[in-house]
């Protein structure tokens, strides 16, 4: 999952890339950097991101998921920081899902 | 009394034109006999000065002149129309009405009291001194309806100035202030009222052609679906002079649309509320969204970048929620305005405003922009909460063709990149899911159901 959701967030970046002043170094993959600490992205770019991110994996799991939301701006490793991290956050995201509620 | 000027113009012009209705034409000397039958009938019905009547009609012979009779014998005065039917129970009871008239088809007027009496003290305050009254509801887009309630005599002393006659579309309704205007502009000075049979880009056109009318008082949002409709390419339109346009902020992209299409046609902006009467103004050009405002018994002032009006013909409060006005009696319109010199811009509503990381944002300039992208057939701009940016500006689009939002969404982004700075350009695009002209053609902005 994680692996299809890196190439998901890879091309939206790319489709992105010509309205943003810097854009996102989509040939390193995982790695690129999104946003925060050197990343090119700003707060316009990320939500842009974020909106389209959400979009696609509603359309391609069919779970709607907010990841821009207190909890994400709050975490100690932002999962916004590179693609990795944030294919990572989704991942996580489905699966506290997936769980079956405690009885 | 209250409407002697009014009797006099009829008198004067007895031959002309007064109003279309239904295709039928009717003189000012009709209108004077009509009035003088209501005159006797009010007396005769036992409708007494001081009581709450509504009305609901559109621009009929006997609407108008009933109207004017109700207005003489100091009665306040309710118009509703077909419209709003839904509201109507909520209108009669907020508004304490007593007596309702309706106009059927064939304007024969049906009467029933309702057992009411009006306590409201707005509504003594008219009815005691035996003042003639108005009230108007707002279109509520945002919310309850409000009634603002007026004192006649404020609203019709703007009228005893005479300008020039015109035969001009009643295109605002009846219990629009907009409307309202139109029908007292035109019966003080000789013109002529054309009804339409219904307010659609053909049917209005009809009727200019058929009648050659020379103003059509309208809405930006009437304007761009003229021009999408391009039913303008089979009627003859040679006798339109002007238009004007209120209540909403103009699209740029539509005004100069609108102007290259019709460039002998004066374009004027006009600035109106049901609390406070229709302001004179003035538009810097007919390509020119710079507007002045202002005229005998307005005046008008900016604080923090939002306008403030005071009216000598403002309605004395609402009947159904507190006053709006300052202590020193301006109204708050909540319209933000950008100003240069004597000249206002308007941006739209504050209330509006989409805030985007601290950045301002009125719906109505991207909205301009994005109407321009070929294939885009409406589109309604609202802001939504989002964690990092405060709020981002979502773009609802009607595409031709059933071209998908995906396929939309870069050449969105492209057309609007050179057009607009980045913080405006929609973050979000979806689907419209239905469309956004509301009954009185204005773009109605809210939450996809």
């Amino acid at each position: 999952m994680k692996a299809e959701l890196v190439e998901i967030i890879l091309q939206l970046c790319a489709a992105q890339n010509p309205s943003l002043p810097r854009p996102v170094l989509v040939e390193q993959r995982g790695e690129a950097q999104l946003y925060g600490r050197g990343g090119p992205l700003d707060s316009l770019g990320l939500v842009s991101l974020i909106v389209e991110v959400e979009a696609a994996v509603e359309d391609r799991f069919g779970q709607s998921v907010v990841l821009a939301d207190e909890r994400a701006l709050s975490q100690h490793r932002s999962p916004f920081r590179t693609v990795d991290a944030l294919a990572d956050y989704i991942v996580a995201m489905l699966a506290e899902r997936s769980v079956p509620p405690t009885p | 009394m209250h409407v002697d000027f009014l009797l006099e113009r009829f008198a004067a012009h007895a031959d002309a034109d007064a109003v279309i209705w239904r295709g039928q034409s009717c003189s000012y000397r009709s209108l004077l006999e009509r009035y003088r039958y209501w005159w006797s009938r009010l007396e005769e019905q036992h409708v007494r000065p001081g009581s709450v009547v509504s009305l609901a009609a559109d621009f009929s012979p006997n609407a108008i002149t009933l109207l004017l009779a109700l207005i003489e014998r100091g009665c306040i005065v309710v118009p509703l129309t077909t419209a709003m039917a839904a509201q109507k129970p909520e209108f009669l009871e907020t508004a304490e009405v007593e007596w309702c008239v309706q106009l059927d088809e064939r304007d024969e007027a049906h009467w029933q009291r309702t057992g009411r009496q009006a306590t409201h003290a707005l509504l003594r305050r008219l009815a005691d001194p035996g003042h003639p009254g108005l009230v108007l509801f707002s279109s509520g887009s945002t919310g309850r309806s409000k009634a603002a309630v007026h004192d006649l005599r404020g609203l019709l002393e703007k009228f005893k100035v005479p300008r020039a006659a015109r035969r001009a579309i009643a295109f605002l309704l009846y219990d629009h202030i907009g409307g309202i205007n139109t029908l007292f502009y035109q019966l003080s000075n000789g013109g002529c009222v054309v009804t339409v049979p219904e307010r659609s880009p053909a049917a209005v056109l009809h009727a200019i052609a058929t009648h050659r009318v020379d103003l059509l008082p309208t809405s930006p949002t009437f304007l761009r679906l003229i021009l999408l409709s391009r039913a303008y390419e089979q009627y003859d339109l040679s006798s339109l002079k002007l238009v004007t346009y209120g209540t909403e902020p103009m699209p740029e992209s539509t005004l100069r649309k609108f102007h290259e299409r019709f460039p002998r046609v004066e374009l004027l902006q006009t600035y109106g509320l049901s609390e406070l009467g229709i302001l004179r103004s003035k538009s810097r050009s007919s390509d020119s969204l710079w507007v002045r405002l202002g005229g005998e018994g307005f005046a008008t002032r900016i604080v923090n970048g939002l306008l403030e009006v005071k009216a000598q013909s403002a309605m004395l409060g609402y009947l159904n929620a507190p006053s709006p006005f300052t202590e020193d009696g301006w109204f708050r319109t909540g319209d933000a305005v950008e100003v240069d010199g004597e000249w206002l811009r308007i941006l739209g509503r504050r209330s509006e405003m989409i805030n985007v990381g601290g950045e301002k944002v009125y719906p109505a300039e991207v909205e301009s922009v994005i109407q321009e992208i070929p294939g885009v057939e409406d589109v309604v701009v609202v802001g939504e909460p989002n964690a990092i940016t405060g709020n981002l500006v979502v773009a609802r689009v009607k595409l031709a063709g059933g071209e998908t939002v995906a396929n939309f969404r870069p050449r969105l982004r492209a057309f609007c990149a050179a057009r607009l700075p980045r913080f405006k350009i929609p973050q979000k695009v979806e689907l419209l899911a239905e469309s956004s002209t509301g009954e009185r053609f204005k773009r109605i902005r809210k939450a996809n159901p």
